[in-house]
């Protein structure tokens, strides 16, 4: 049953999700928004297009320590960091990026050696979905609709919210989220019309307009194939690149990371960090070879890992187009850009 | 009167034509179209018919002589330099990256700059106030005279004032924002070394992990490393995703150095960088 | 208890180091507060060496090297000298007590004035108490 509050009431809505777990919310920060552990209820913030940080920090943290232990003594003694998880709820997420859980699910749980972090932190989590504002045209950055995903697509998310005026709809997509809902006292039974405008606003943004290239996942996957060796295509697209890891870190759709000891005296931790394709020590092998060390080649990793490589294992496109990559990229390199040309190469 | 952009962006594309169709350079180093006009990428121009897609508004703030380096010695290279772009270039010269020789500066005098990221107008905020490059071959336009002057050291002054422990706290809050995704150091044209210290597993100068005290000795160690060179071009602050305002603590090493050594950075060719110069009486004075 | 600093020095071998070993030598009464590392020249000290003494919970780092001139190496200490003054400076604009950090020429034959400085930098730094803004905590 489709239920609302009003955005005055925001705070409240926060405070009461914060009484059950952990509230993550949409923050204003100097260089933009984020989520956020919310620590003040009135914090939260949905007068935002998108954060500057893909909301994958929310399973996937930056930094995730799995073992202590101390030098010189045995392996025994060694301490597993323990995972105390309250519930989460993750509010505001945009469908784009809530779709990228979905894709970044194969990975961490799908292929059956299960990342015990990842799946224990989105056990924990409902996730709020937060539909596009479709009175306002995309960003120049956002091409999510060439990847078959509508602003205000429900799909993945627990609860979904749609902003009417100053009122936020919100509905039970799952079962998890309907009980949520049913447990907020301050919320209030939707009208009828309320509930056609919400079902109207999930189909009006399917053909929300972003950036659209036709694109089915087994040519492009196939057209980056036969051109991996084209390298004057690929040193041209990346002629500008720097290979710094902005486009990596800031995409909800990149996983890789690396494990590295960090010691203070005899202490230590083992943890793990993002890593990106795009750092000079990322192929760095123990022998000293490095596979991979000129900016076209790195790139060209970037580019057909989300669209070529992974689409042949898995079926699917390891982007949804929500143009961080692009907005961030110190250059102003467009992935989408270069994925049109190489389908015309 | 100093040329418009357009005036501008037709020279350059009409320079980097004939040095291509000539042979006298085999890659020219300008700007080109990006996904929209606020937002041009540098453009890597090989071919005369390239030429064509050269572009050059006020938002080419990236400073092209980063890509030098990348070139193997003894490529011919042509580079569209502004102000702190042709420093960076004099500043390789001096560390011996580059060749005179080897390069030609297709000068582009130009003021109203502005970040693509929040349109401000970024001259003596973020870089460092000249508007006309210090050298070059070609000057693409007529030299920007009249605007006011402004010393590229000005905006340190509020931090100057600051009691250390505010200055500690208002460096710790903004050092403990990064996300060590590197952008920094990879737009710089002076950060070149490979490997970055930071990426060295032995010995291990500093936490991978994006934490504080990680963070802390990343970037104090890199702003070590680039005093006395880096030419405030402010590319690293730019290229920052959480906005960290590294410029500020560059600028102040640079007002130091200059202070304590009588020499800005990238200014002549025949310099040699202060850290690896010294003076007989350098006074004592400086390490108090 | 009154608060003891901890001081890391970094010495070079042919002057500062030789002049410890004077003061020694001669049994000269100093604060027990400064480690020394011996380096061969004070020019081998990488800044990052300074900034993570202070990591790693040093209170104050007290660099020697020879008299400018006397250099075994000639030239290293005045590289040195404009390095470190730039160290100095950066530790400054980031917050941290530049007090904390002194470099002193002291040569061989000067194991009075090692005494000295050691008794009066330890005296400087125990007035600063104990430096927290640079030390890892875990
Ligand atoms: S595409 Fe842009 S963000 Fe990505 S590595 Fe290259 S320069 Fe950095
Ligand atoms: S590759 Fe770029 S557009 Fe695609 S999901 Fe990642 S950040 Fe978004
Ligand atoms: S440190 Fe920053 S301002 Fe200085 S040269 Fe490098 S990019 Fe430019
Ligand atoms: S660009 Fe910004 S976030 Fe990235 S490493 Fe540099 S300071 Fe940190």
């Amino acid at each position: 049953m489709l239920k609302k509050t009003t955005i005055d009431k925001l705070p409240d809505l926060a405070a009461h999700l914060m009484e059950q777990g952990t509230l993550l919310a949409p923050v204003q920060e100097a260089a933009g928004f984020n989520f956020q552990v919310i620590a003040d209820a009135k914090q939260v913030d949905l007068n935002f297009h998108n954060t500057v940080l893909s909301p994958k920090a929310a399973f996937f943290p930056q930094m995730e320590d799995f073992v202590r232990y101390q030098t010189g003594k045995s392996i025994l003694e060694a301490v597993p960091v323990e995972l105390n998880l309250k519930p989460t709820f993750l509010f505001g997420v945009r469908p784009c990026d809530v779709k990228s859980f979905t894709i970044m699910d194969i990975h961490f749980s799908g292929t059956g050696l299960v990342d015990p972090y990842w799946q224990k932190r989105r056990q924990a989590a409902t996730i709020f979905g937060y539909a596009f504002d479709l009175d306002q045209p995309a960003q120049a950055e956002e091409f999510y609709k060439t990847l078959g995903i509508g602003a205000a697509d429900p799909d993945g998310s627990d609860v979904f919210m749609i902003r009417k005026g100053g009122d936020l709809l919100l509905k039970g997509v799952t079962l998890k989220g309907e009980k949520l809902l049913t447990q907020l006292s301050l919320l209030t039974a939707a009208s009828a019309d309320e509930e056609k405008y919400f079902e109207d606003y999930i189909i009006r943004g399917r053909d929300f307009k972003t950036r659209f290239t036709f694109l089915a996942d087994k040519n492009i996957a196939k057209k980056l194939e036969d051109i991996f060796h084209d390298s004057d295509f690929w040193m041209k697209v990346s002629g500008a690149c720097l290979s710094c890891g902005v486009c990596t870190f800031v995409c909800p759709n990149c996983y890789c990371f690396d494990i590295c000891d960090e010691t203070l005296f005899s202490q230590g931790i083992r943890r793990r960090v993002w890593d990106a394709c795009m750092f000079t020590d990322f192929t760095l092998e123990a022998s000293g070879h490095n596979p991979r060390t000129q900016v076209f080649q790195k790139l060209r990793q970037k580019i057909k890992h989300k669209y070529s490589y992974h689409v042949r294992k898995y079926g699917v496109i390891s982007c949804v187009g929500c143009g961080r990559c692009t907005k961030h990229c110190p250059v102003n390199i467009d992935i989408f850009s270069i994925v049109e040309e190489a389908m015309k190469a | 009167m100093a040329s418009s952009f357009k005036q501008i962006e037709d020279k350059l594309k009409t320079e980097a034509k004939k040095l291509l169709k000539t042979g006298q350079v085999s890659v020219v180093l300008a700007y080109g179209k990006g996904y929209d006009d606020n937002h041009p990428m540098p453009y890597i121009a090989k071919l005369p018919s390239d030429a064509d897609n050269i572009v050059f508004n006020e938002y080419c703030t990236h400073n092209l002589a980063r890509y030098l380096v990348r070139y193997p010695k003894g490529t011919k290279i042509a580079v569209a330099v502004k102000a702190a772009d042709s420093r960076a270039v004099i500043q390789l010269i001096q560390e011996e990256k580059v060749k005179r020789e080897d390069l030609i500066l297709l000068g582009l005098p130009a003021y109203g700059m502005k970040n693509s990221k929040t349109g401000e107008i970024i001259d003596s905020q973020t870089t460092c106030g000249l508007y006309n490059p210090v050298l070059y071959d070609t000057l693409l336009g007529e030299e920007v005279h009249g605007q006011p002057v402004v010393s590229p050291y000005d905006v340190l002054a509020q931090y100057e004032a600051m009691d250390k422990d505010a200055r500690f706290e208002f460096w710790k809050k903004e050092f403990d924002k990064c996300i060590r995704c590197y952008a920094c150091r990879k737009a710089c044209p002076m950060c070149y070394c490979d490997p970055c210290f930071i990426d060295q597993n032995n010995p291990r100068w500093g936490e991978k992990s994006p934490q504080s005290h990680g963070n802390l000795m990343y970037h104090l160690t890199r702003f070590h490393h680039l005093a006395g060179r880096c030419i405030d071009c402010g590319e690293c602050s730019r290229a920052c995703p959480v906005d960290i305002p590294l410029y500020l603590f560059h600028k102040k090493v640079a007002k130091e150095c200059e202070e304590m050594f009588g020499q800005a950075s990238g200014m002549r060719i025949d310099d040699k960088p202060v850290l690896v110069n010294f003076r007989v009486d350098d006074s004592d004075k400086i390490l108090e | 208890m009154s608060f003891e600093p901890k001081i890391l020095g970094i010495a070079c071998n042919w002057c500062t180091y030789t002049g410890a070993d004077l003061a020694g030598t001669t049994r000269l009464q100093y604060p027990q507060n400064l480690r020394v590392v011996r380096v061969m020249c004070s020019s081998r000290i990488n800044p990052s060496f300074i900034f993570r003494a202070f990591q790693l919970g040093a209170d104050g780092v007290l660099v020697g090297g020879c008299h400018p001139g006397d250099c075994h190496y000639n030239t290293g200490n005045l590289y040195a000298r404009r390095r470190l003054a730039v160290t100095k400076k950066i530790l400054e604009f980031s917050g941290i007590e530049p007090e904390r950090f002194r470099v002193e020429w002291i040569s061989a034959s000067e194991g009075n004035r090692y005494a000295e400085v050691v008794t009066e930098f330890t005296e400087q730094v125990k007035q600063l108490g104990p430096q927290t803004k640079f030390k890892i905590s875990r």
